[in-house]
Protein backbone atom coordinates (compact mmCIF):
# COMPACT_ATOMS: atom_id res chain seq x y z
CA UNK A 1 0.00 0.00 0.00
CA UNK A 2 1.47 3.48 -1.02
CA UNK A 3 2.21 6.51 1.21
CA UNK A 4 -0.69 8.06 -1.49
CA UNK A 5 -3.22 5.68 -0.32
CA UNK A 6 -2.34 6.03 3.28
CA UNK A 7 -2.71 9.11 3.02
CA UNK A 8 -6.18 9.33 1.40
CA UNK A 9 -7.41 6.64 3.51
CA UNK A 10 -7.85 4.62 0.32
CA UNK A 11 -7.96 0.81 1.10
CA UNK A 12 -8.71 -2.02 -1.43
CA UNK A 13 -8.58 -5.58 -0.36
CA UNK A 14 -5.77 -6.78 -2.01
CA UNK A 15 -6.74 -9.69 -4.84
CA UNK A 16 -4.76 -13.10 -4.94
CA UNK A 17 -1.11 -13.43 -5.54
CA UNK A 18 0.38 -15.41 -8.30
CA UNK A 19 -1.07 -18.63 -7.99
CA UNK A 20 1.33 -21.29 -5.82
CA UNK A 21 -0.67 -23.66 -5.01
CA UNK A 22 0.14 -26.43 -7.12
CA UNK A 23 3.27 -26.35 -5.28
CA UNK A 24 2.24 -28.68 -3.14
CA UNK A 25 1.61 -31.61 -5.36
CA UNK A 26 5.50 -31.89 -5.95
CA UNK A 27 6.73 -30.98 -2.63
CA UNK A 28 4.54 -33.57 -0.99
CA UNK A 29 6.52 -36.25 -2.61
CA UNK A 30 9.50 -35.40 -0.58
CA UNK A 31 7.43 -34.79 2.37
CA UNK A 32 6.01 -38.55 2.39
CA UNK A 33 9.41 -40.22 1.04
CA UNK A 34 11.04 -38.28 3.26
CA UNK A 35 9.75 -37.58 6.67
CA UNK A 36 6.76 -39.88 6.92
CA UNK A 37 4.35 -37.22 6.44
CA UNK A 38 0.88 -38.52 4.81
CA UNK A 39 -1.76 -36.86 3.68
CA UNK A 40 -5.53 -37.43 5.89
CA UNK A 41 -7.20 -37.44 2.42
CA UNK A 42 -9.12 -33.83 3.24
CA UNK A 43 -8.98 -30.46 2.38
CA UNK A 44 -10.96 -27.29 2.68
CA UNK A 45 -10.66 -23.69 1.05
CA UNK A 46 -12.11 -20.51 3.27
CA UNK A 47 -13.82 -17.75 2.22
CA UNK A 48 -16.25 -14.91 3.16
CA UNK A 49 -19.64 -15.63 1.96
CA UNK A 50 -21.13 -12.90 0.99
CA UNK A 51 -25.21 -12.46 0.95
CA UNK A 52 -25.78 -11.53 -2.40
CA UNK A 53 -27.86 -13.23 -5.07
CA UNK A 54 -24.84 -14.17 -7.21
CA UNK A 55 -22.29 -15.20 -4.73
CA UNK A 56 -24.60 -17.64 -3.74
CA UNK A 57 -25.35 -18.82 -7.64
CA UNK A 58 -21.54 -18.78 -7.94
CA UNK A 59 -20.99 -20.99 -4.82
CA UNK A 60 -23.65 -23.40 -5.64
CA UNK A 61 -22.57 -23.70 -9.30
CA UNK A 62 -18.86 -24.74 -8.80
CA UNK A 63 -20.09 -27.09 -6.38
CA UNK A 64 -22.39 -28.60 -8.35
CA UNK A 65 -19.54 -28.52 -11.28
CA UNK A 66 -17.24 -30.80 -8.39
CA UNK A 67 -19.55 -33.12 -7.72
CA UNK A 68 -19.84 -33.79 -11.77
CA UNK A 69 -16.54 -34.13 -12.12
CA UNK A 70 -16.20 -36.12 -7.99
CA UNK A 71 -17.84 -38.90 -9.87
CA UNK A 72 -14.59 -39.50 -11.91
CA UNK A 73 -11.93 -38.73 -9.32
CA UNK A 74 -13.86 -39.88 -6.04
CA UNK A 75 -13.86 -36.42 -4.47
CA UNK A 76 -16.08 -35.84 -2.14
CA UNK A 77 -17.38 -32.26 -1.91
CA UNK A 78 -19.50 -30.64 1.28
CA UNK A 79 -20.13 -26.60 2.21
CA UNK A 80 -19.81 -25.90 5.69
CA UNK A 81 -20.30 -22.54 7.63
CA UNK A 82 -17.70 -22.12 10.63
CA UNK A 83 -18.56 -20.46 14.05
CA UNK A 84 -16.85 -17.27 12.81
CA UNK A 85 -19.22 -17.01 9.81
CA UNK A 86 -16.74 -18.32 7.34
CA UNK A 87 -17.56 -20.96 4.26
CA UNK A 88 -16.04 -23.57 4.15
CA UNK A 89 -15.91 -26.05 0.73
CA UNK A 90 -14.39 -29.04 2.39
CA UNK A 91 -13.00 -31.81 -0.35
CA UNK A 92 -12.18 -35.39 0.85
CA UNK A 93 -10.18 -37.72 -1.56
CA UNK A 94 -6.94 -40.01 -0.58
CA UNK A 95 -5.22 -39.06 -3.65
CA UNK A 96 -3.32 -34.96 -2.90
CA UNK A 97 -3.46 -34.54 -6.70
CA UNK A 98 -7.03 -34.45 -6.76
CA UNK A 99 -7.42 -32.18 -3.73
CA UNK A 100 -5.15 -30.10 -5.29
CA UNK A 101 -6.77 -29.68 -8.16
CA UNK A 102 -10.53 -29.54 -6.58
CA UNK A 103 -9.61 -26.35 -4.13
CA UNK A 104 -7.93 -25.03 -7.51
CA UNK A 105 -11.41 -25.40 -9.39
CA UNK A 106 -13.28 -23.31 -6.27
CA UNK A 107 -10.94 -20.95 -6.56
CA UNK A 108 -11.27 -20.48 -9.89
CA UNK A 109 -14.92 -20.66 -9.76
CA UNK A 110 -14.76 -17.60 -7.11
CA UNK A 111 -12.27 -15.24 -9.10
CA UNK A 112 -14.01 -15.78 -12.58
CA UNK A 113 -17.27 -14.59 -10.46
CA UNK A 114 -14.97 -11.89 -9.05
CA UNK A 115 -14.86 -12.59 -6.09
CA UNK A 116 -11.08 -13.76 -6.08
CA UNK A 117 -10.66 -10.99 -3.19
CA UNK A 118 -13.08 -12.89 -0.96
CA UNK A 119 -10.49 -15.93 -0.74
CA UNK A 120 -8.54 -16.41 2.49
CA UNK A 121 -6.64 -19.42 1.97
CA UNK A 122 -6.76 -23.44 1.68
CA UNK A 123 -5.81 -25.88 4.08
CA UNK A 124 -4.49 -29.40 3.56
CA UNK A 125 -4.03 -31.97 6.57
CA UNK A 126 -1.74 -34.40 7.03
CA UNK A 127 -0.40 -36.50 9.95
CA UNK A 128 3.01 -37.53 10.68
CA UNK A 129 4.48 -41.02 11.20
CA UNK A 130 3.06 -41.49 14.87
CA UNK A 131 -0.51 -39.80 13.69
CA UNK A 132 -0.18 -36.34 14.93
CA UNK A 133 -2.54 -34.14 12.94
CA UNK A 134 -0.64 -31.13 11.03
CA UNK A 135 -1.62 -28.36 8.61
CA UNK A 136 -0.14 -27.25 5.75
CA UNK A 137 -2.31 -23.54 4.62
CA UNK A 138 -1.87 -21.21 1.63
CA UNK A 139 -2.69 -18.37 1.92
CA UNK A 140 -4.64 -16.73 -0.91
CA UNK A 141 -3.87 -12.97 -0.66
CA UNK A 142 0.36 -14.17 -0.29
CA UNK A 143 1.05 -17.00 -2.49
CA UNK A 144 2.59 -18.33 0.31
CA UNK A 145 2.51 -21.24 2.60
CA UNK A 146 2.96 -22.24 5.83
CA UNK A 147 2.45 -25.13 8.72
CA UNK A 148 0.02 -25.11 11.33
CA UNK A 149 0.56 -27.64 14.35
CA UNK A 150 -2.26 -27.96 17.13
CA UNK A 151 -0.43 -29.07 20.09
CA UNK A 152 -2.70 -30.79 23.19
CA UNK A 153 -4.52 -27.97 25.25
CA UNK A 154 -6.84 -25.16 24.39
CA UNK A 155 -6.05 -23.77 21.26
CA UNK A 156 -2.14 -24.82 21.81
CA UNK A 157 0.10 -24.82 18.44
CA UNK A 158 3.13 -26.55 18.49
CA UNK A 159 5.39 -23.94 17.10
CA UNK A 160 8.97 -26.37 17.45
CA UNK A 161 7.22 -28.86 15.11
CA UNK A 162 5.90 -25.95 12.36
CA UNK A 163 9.08 -24.81 12.23
CA UNK A 164 10.50 -28.53 11.91
CA UNK A 165 8.03 -28.98 9.02
CA UNK A 166 9.09 -25.62 7.42
CA UNK A 167 12.66 -26.82 7.29
CA UNK A 168 11.40 -30.34 6.17
CA UNK A 169 9.43 -28.96 3.16
CA UNK A 170 13.03 -26.67 2.15
CA UNK A 171 13.02 -24.82 -0.79
CA UNK A 172 9.95 -27.78 -2.18
CA UNK A 173 6.90 -24.76 -1.23
CA UNK A 174 7.21 -21.08 -0.98
CA UNK A 175 7.23 -20.15 2.46
CA UNK A 176 5.68 -17.29 4.48
CA UNK A 177 8.67 -15.91 6.14
CA UNK A 178 7.12 -13.57 8.65
CA UNK A 179 6.14 -15.59 11.22
CA UNK A 180 3.45 -12.83 12.63
CA UNK A 181 1.85 -13.92 9.62
CA UNK A 182 1.26 -17.71 10.41
CA UNK A 183 -2.48 -17.51 11.19
CA UNK A 184 -3.85 -20.57 12.80
CA UNK A 185 -7.57 -21.75 11.84
CA UNK A 186 -8.97 -23.21 14.77
CA UNK A 187 -11.68 -25.25 14.03
CA UNK A 188 -11.53 -26.21 10.41
CA UNK A 189 -13.98 -28.32 9.05
CA UNK A 190 -11.38 -30.94 8.06
CA UNK B 1 -17.16 -10.96 -16.07
CA UNK B 2 -14.47 -10.47 -13.35
CA UNK B 3 -14.88 -7.38 -11.75
CA UNK B 4 -12.32 -5.58 -10.04
CA UNK B 5 -14.02 -4.75 -6.81
CA UNK B 6 -17.62 -5.30 -4.98
CA UNK B 7 -17.45 -1.07 -3.98
CA UNK B 8 -16.82 1.63 -5.69
CA UNK B 9 -14.34 4.57 -5.27
CA UNK B 10 -15.23 7.68 -3.09
CA UNK B 11 -13.30 10.20 -4.61
CA UNK B 12 -15.32 12.86 -2.77
CA UNK B 13 -14.33 11.53 0.43
CA UNK B 14 -11.07 11.67 -0.64
CA UNK B 15 -11.11 15.10 -2.39
CA UNK B 16 -12.43 16.35 1.05
CA UNK B 17 -9.62 14.88 3.11
CA UNK B 18 -6.76 16.14 0.45
CA UNK B 19 -8.07 20.03 0.71
CA UNK B 20 -8.33 19.73 4.21
CA UNK B 21 -5.23 18.65 4.30
CA UNK B 22 -3.71 20.94 2.17
CA UNK B 23 -5.53 23.59 4.34
CA UNK B 24 -4.06 22.41 7.46
CA UNK B 25 -0.42 22.67 5.89
CA UNK B 26 -0.88 26.19 4.37
CA UNK B 27 -1.94 27.40 7.77
CA UNK B 28 1.37 25.73 9.55
CA UNK B 29 3.90 27.21 6.46
CA UNK B 30 2.17 30.64 7.65
CA UNK B 31 2.58 29.67 11.36
CA UNK B 32 6.35 28.62 10.66
CA UNK B 33 6.97 32.01 8.96
CA UNK B 34 5.84 33.96 11.82
CA UNK B 35 7.96 31.78 14.37
CA UNK B 36 11.12 32.36 12.23
CA UNK B 37 10.01 36.09 11.93
CA UNK B 38 9.76 36.49 15.99
CA UNK B 39 13.46 35.07 16.15
CA UNK B 40 15.42 32.62 18.51
CA UNK B 41 12.93 32.44 21.14
CA UNK B 42 10.41 30.99 19.07
CA UNK B 43 12.93 28.65 16.92
CA UNK B 44 13.66 27.19 20.80
CA UNK B 45 10.14 26.37 21.07
CA UNK B 46 9.98 24.65 18.21
CA UNK B 47 12.58 22.14 18.92
CA UNK B 48 11.02 21.90 22.73
CA UNK B 49 7.99 20.47 20.85
CA UNK B 50 10.23 18.69 18.26
CA UNK B 51 11.04 16.78 21.09
CA UNK B 52 7.80 16.44 22.84
CA UNK B 53 6.38 14.87 19.15
CA UNK B 54 8.80 11.84 19.07
CA UNK B 55 8.23 11.40 22.02
CA UNK B 56 4.55 11.13 21.33
CA UNK B 57 4.99 9.23 18.23
CA UNK B 58 7.01 6.45 19.75
CA UNK B 59 5.40 6.30 23.64
CA UNK B 60 2.20 7.76 23.11
CA UNK B 61 0.85 4.43 22.50
CA UNK B 62 2.32 2.59 25.86
CA UNK B 63 1.24 5.54 28.25
CA UNK B 64 -2.57 5.78 26.32
CA UNK B 65 -2.74 2.00 26.74
CA UNK B 66 -1.65 2.43 30.54
CA UNK B 67 -3.87 5.45 31.02
CA UNK B 68 -7.05 3.27 29.59
CA UNK B 69 -5.89 0.34 31.59
CA UNK B 70 -5.55 -1.90 28.58
CA UNK B 71 -4.32 -5.59 29.25
CA UNK B 72 -2.41 -7.13 26.54
CA UNK B 73 -4.47 -10.85 26.07
CA UNK B 74 -2.89 -13.94 24.73
CA UNK B 75 -4.99 -16.31 22.68
CA UNK B 76 -5.95 -19.17 25.34
CA UNK B 77 -7.04 -15.85 27.55
CA UNK B 78 -9.21 -14.22 24.40
CA UNK B 79 -9.38 -17.01 21.64
CA UNK B 80 -12.61 -15.65 19.87
CA UNK B 81 -11.28 -12.22 19.58
CA UNK B 82 -7.70 -13.62 18.04
CA UNK B 83 -9.72 -16.02 15.91
CA UNK B 84 -11.82 -13.44 14.53
CA UNK B 85 -8.59 -10.21 14.12
CA UNK B 86 -6.57 -13.24 12.67
CA UNK B 87 -9.05 -13.93 10.05
CA UNK B 88 -9.54 -10.30 9.12
CA UNK B 89 -5.54 -10.10 9.01
CA UNK B 90 -5.57 -12.81 6.63
CA UNK B 91 -8.22 -11.05 4.42
CA UNK B 92 -6.92 -7.61 4.92
CA UNK B 93 -3.07 -8.84 4.44
CA UNK B 94 -1.67 -7.40 7.68
CA UNK B 95 1.01 -8.66 10.30
CA UNK B 96 -0.77 -9.83 13.24
CA UNK B 97 -1.30 -6.71 15.58
CA UNK B 98 -1.40 -7.17 19.54
CA UNK B 99 -4.43 -7.71 20.59
CA UNK B 100 -5.93 -5.68 24.13
CA UNK B 101 -9.09 -5.66 26.40
CA UNK B 102 -10.51 -3.00 28.51
CA UNK B 103 -12.33 -4.38 30.98
CA UNK B 104 -15.39 -1.69 31.54
CA UNK B 105 -19.19 -2.15 30.48
CA UNK B 106 -18.87 0.76 28.23
CA UNK B 107 -18.99 -0.37 24.93
CA UNK B 108 -15.80 0.95 22.80
CA UNK B 109 -12.81 -0.16 20.45
CA UNK B 110 -9.41 1.68 19.61
CA UNK B 111 -6.12 1.32 17.70
CA UNK B 112 -3.10 2.40 18.63
CA UNK B 113 0.55 1.95 17.24
CA UNK B 114 2.90 4.27 14.83
CA UNK B 115 3.04 1.14 12.05
CA UNK B 116 1.86 -1.86 10.96
CA UNK B 117 4.20 -3.91 13.33
CA UNK B 118 3.78 -1.68 16.06
CA UNK B 119 -0.12 -1.53 15.94
CA UNK B 120 -2.25 -2.93 18.92
CA UNK B 121 -5.56 -3.51 18.64
CA UNK B 122 -8.33 -2.66 21.97
CA UNK B 123 -11.79 -3.74 22.49
CA UNK B 124 -13.84 -3.46 26.07
CA UNK B 125 -15.44 -5.82 27.55
CA UNK B 126 -18.42 -4.15 27.23
CA UNK B 127 -18.21 -4.24 23.27
CA UNK B 128 -17.50 -7.88 23.39
CA UNK B 129 -20.86 -8.75 24.81
CA UNK B 130 -23.26 -6.34 23.42
CA UNK B 131 -22.16 -7.25 20.08
CA UNK B 132 -22.66 -9.86 17.80
CA UNK B 133 -19.99 -12.02 16.39
CA UNK B 134 -20.41 -10.01 12.62
CA UNK B 135 -21.09 -6.54 14.09
CA UNK B 136 -17.67 -7.39 16.44
CA UNK B 137 -16.35 -8.10 13.27
CA UNK B 138 -17.52 -5.50 11.43
CA UNK B 139 -15.49 -2.82 14.52
CA UNK B 140 -12.40 -4.80 14.61
CA UNK B 141 -12.06 -4.44 10.76
CA UNK B 142 -12.37 -0.36 11.39
CA UNK B 143 -9.97 -0.65 13.71
CA UNK B 144 -7.63 -2.63 12.05
CA UNK B 145 -8.57 -0.07 8.74
CA UNK B 146 -7.09 2.80 10.74
CA UNK B 147 -3.74 0.67 11.36
CA UNK B 148 -3.94 0.01 7.17
CA UNK B 149 -4.11 3.80 6.37
CA UNK B 150 -1.52 4.88 9.61
CA UNK B 151 -4.03 7.05 10.98
CA UNK B 152 -2.39 7.60 14.21
CA UNK B 153 0.77 8.64 12.64
CA UNK B 154 -1.11 11.08 10.60
CA UNK B 155 -3.24 12.86 13.51
CA UNK B 156 0.21 12.95 15.35
CA UNK B 157 1.68 14.58 12.11
CA UNK B 158 -1.32 16.95 11.93
CA UNK B 159 -1.49 18.02 15.73
CA UNK B 160 2.43 18.81 15.58
CA UNK B 161 2.32 22.62 14.64
CA UNK B 162 -1.63 23.16 16.74
CA UNK B 163 0.27 21.82 19.80
CA UNK B 164 3.04 24.32 19.27
CA UNK B 165 0.55 26.58 18.60
CA UNK B 166 -1.29 25.87 21.78
CA UNK B 167 2.31 25.82 24.05
CA UNK B 168 2.89 29.40 22.66
CA UNK B 169 -0.28 30.96 23.57
CA UNK B 170 -0.24 29.37 26.97
CA UNK B 171 2.81 30.17 27.87
CA UNK B 172 2.24 34.13 26.44
CA UNK B 173 -0.55 34.11 28.83
CA UNK B 174 1.36 33.25 32.09
CA UNK B 175 4.28 35.24 31.33
CA UNK B 176 2.44 38.09 30.28
CA UNK B 177 5.02 38.46 27.00
CA UNK B 178 7.67 39.48 29.18
CA UNK B 179 9.67 42.51 28.45
CA UNK B 180 12.53 41.74 26.19
CA UNK B 181 11.24 44.09 23.26
CA UNK B 182 13.54 44.14 20.32
CA UNK B 183 12.14 46.41 17.55
CA UNK B 184 13.07 43.95 14.58
CA UNK B 185 10.30 40.76 13.77
CA UNK B 186 6.95 41.15 15.07
CA UNK B 187 6.35 41.63 19.00
CA UNK B 188 6.16 38.55 20.97
CA UNK B 189 1.88 40.12 21.54
CA UNK B 190 1.63 39.43 18.11
CA UNK B 191 2.82 35.85 17.87
CA UNK B 192 0.94 34.71 20.82
CA UNK B 193 -2.20 36.21 19.09
CA UNK B 194 -1.25 34.60 15.73
CA UNK B 195 -0.62 31.15 17.88
CA UNK B 196 -3.98 31.30 19.12
CA UNK B 197 -5.01 31.69 15.39
CA UNK B 198 -3.54 29.02 14.15
CA UNK B 199 -4.63 26.73 17.32
CA UNK B 200 -7.98 27.57 16.38
CA UNK B 201 -7.97 27.08 12.97
CA UNK B 202 -5.80 24.10 12.97
CA UNK B 203 -7.61 22.46 15.71
CA UNK B 204 -11.35 22.53 12.97
CA UNK B 205 -9.16 21.25 10.36
CA UNK B 206 -7.66 18.37 12.30
CA UNK B 207 -11.34 17.29 13.41
CA UNK B 208 -12.48 17.60 10.11
CA UNK B 209 -9.65 15.09 9.29
CA UNK B 210 -10.45 13.13 12.06
CA UNK B 211 -13.96 12.63 10.85
CA UNK B 212 -13.11 12.02 7.29
CA UNK B 213 -10.59 9.24 8.67
CA UNK B 214 -13.43 8.03 10.32
CA UNK B 215 -15.45 7.45 6.87
CA UNK B 216 -12.39 5.82 4.95
CA UNK B 217 -12.57 3.35 8.37
CA UNK B 218 -15.46 2.66 8.20
CA UNK B 219 -15.31 2.63 4.38
CA UNK B 220 -12.33 0.06 4.71
CA UNK B 221 -14.13 -2.16 7.21
CA UNK B 222 -17.21 -3.09 4.73
CA UNK B 223 -14.78 -3.60 2.27
CA UNK B 224 -12.91 -6.26 4.29
CA UNK B 225 -15.54 -7.91 5.45
CA UNK B 226 -17.87 -7.37 2.83
CA UNK B 227 -20.82 -6.81 5.38
CA UNK B 228 -21.27 -3.10 5.63
CA UNK B 229 -24.56 -3.78 7.38
CA UNK B 230 -22.99 -5.33 10.13
CA UNK B 231 -21.30 -2.34 11.23
CA UNK B 232 -24.03 -0.32 10.47
CA UNK B 233 -25.67 -2.26 13.38
CA UNK B 234 -22.96 -2.45 15.35
CA UNK B 235 -22.62 1.47 15.18
CA UNK B 236 -26.55 1.53 16.05
CA UNK B 237 -25.83 -0.51 18.97
CA UNK B 238 -23.09 0.93 19.84
CA UNK B 239 -24.19 4.74 19.95
CA UNK B 240 -27.07 4.01 21.72
CA UNK B 241 -25.71 2.28 24.62
CA UNK B 242 -22.35 5.35 24.65
CA UNK B 243 -25.55 8.23 25.25
CA UNK B 244 -27.27 6.40 27.96
CA UNK B 245 -24.27 5.10 29.88
CA UNK B 246 -22.88 7.83 32.61
CA UNK B 247 -19.73 9.59 31.96
CA UNK B 248 -17.92 8.42 34.91
CA UNK B 249 -15.09 7.22 32.66
CA UNK B 250 -14.67 10.51 30.87
CA UNK B 251 -11.30 12.41 32.51
CA UNK B 252 -9.39 9.27 31.28
CA UNK B 253 -11.19 8.48 27.72
CA UNK B 254 -10.55 12.66 27.03
CA UNK B 255 -7.45 12.47 25.20
CA UNK B 256 -8.29 9.09 23.31
CA UNK B 257 -11.34 10.51 21.66
CA UNK B 258 -10.41 10.33 18.23
CA UNK B 259 -9.32 6.90 18.10
CA UNK B 260 -12.38 5.67 19.24
CA UNK B 261 -14.22 3.51 17.24
CA UNK B 262 -17.63 6.26 18.33
CA UNK B 263 -16.85 9.01 21.05
CA UNK B 264 -18.61 8.49 24.70
CA UNK B 265 -20.42 10.86 26.58
CA UNK B 266 -21.93 14.26 25.86
CA UNK B 267 -22.17 14.82 21.94
CA UNK B 268 -20.83 17.23 20.14
CA UNK B 269 -21.29 18.31 16.46
CA UNK B 270 -20.27 20.04 13.87
CA UNK B 271 -17.06 21.18 13.51
CA UNK B 272 -15.99 20.59 17.05
CA UNK B 273 -16.31 16.68 16.41
CA UNK B 274 -13.93 13.84 16.02
CA UNK B 275 -16.49 11.84 14.93
CA UNK B 276 -19.08 12.06 11.94
CA UNK B 277 -22.65 11.83 13.14
CA UNK B 278 -23.97 8.20 13.80
CA UNK B 279 -26.85 8.96 11.33
CA UNK B 280 -24.01 10.20 8.48
CA UNK B 281 -22.57 7.02 9.08
CA UNK B 282 -24.84 5.05 8.88
CA UNK B 283 -25.93 6.70 5.56
CA UNK B 284 -22.62 5.51 4.35
CA UNK B 285 -22.24 2.25 5.13
CA UNK B 286 -26.22 2.07 3.14
CA UNK B 287 -25.08 3.32 0.52
CA UNK B 288 -21.87 0.90 0.60
CA UNK B 289 -24.45 -1.97 1.05
CA UNK B 290 -27.04 -1.12 -2.05
CA UNK B 291 -23.46 -1.27 -4.32
CA UNK B 292 -22.68 -4.70 -2.99
CA UNK B 293 -26.23 -5.72 -4.02
CA UNK B 294 -26.89 -3.34 -6.93
CA UNK B 295 -23.40 -4.64 -8.75
CA UNK B 296 -23.96 -8.01 -7.34
CA UNK B 297 -27.52 -7.99 -9.30
CA UNK B 298 -26.23 -6.54 -12.68
CA UNK B 299 -23.48 -8.87 -13.04
CA UNK B 300 -26.03 -11.76 -12.34
CA UNK B 301 -28.12 -10.65 -15.23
Amino acid sequence: MSLFDALLGRHKVKGPAPDRLFALSTAYVDLEAGHGVKTRGSAGIVFQALATADFQQIVSETQELLQGTGQETGTQVETRDDEYGYRWVVLRDPDIEDLVVAVNTVGDGLAVGGYADRILAAVFAFEDSQGQPMYLIYNYKRGKWYPFVPASGEKQRSNERELQLKAQIGAGLPMEPELERWFPLWGAPI
Amino acid sequence: MARPTSFGRDSGLQARMLLTMFLLGLVYVAFIGVLFAAGAGAITIVFFAGAMFLVQLFAADKLALRAMGAKEVSPAEAPELHALIERLCVQADLPKPRIAVVDTPMPNAFAMGRSQKKAVVCATTGIMQLLSPAELEGVMAHELTHVINRDVVIMTVASFFASIASMITQFGFFFGGGSSDDDDGPSWLAVVLISLLVYVISFMLMQALSRYREFAADRGAAVITGRPSALASALLKISGVNERIPTQDLRAAGEMQAFFITPVGHRISGLFATHPPIEKRIAALERLESQLQGTALASAA
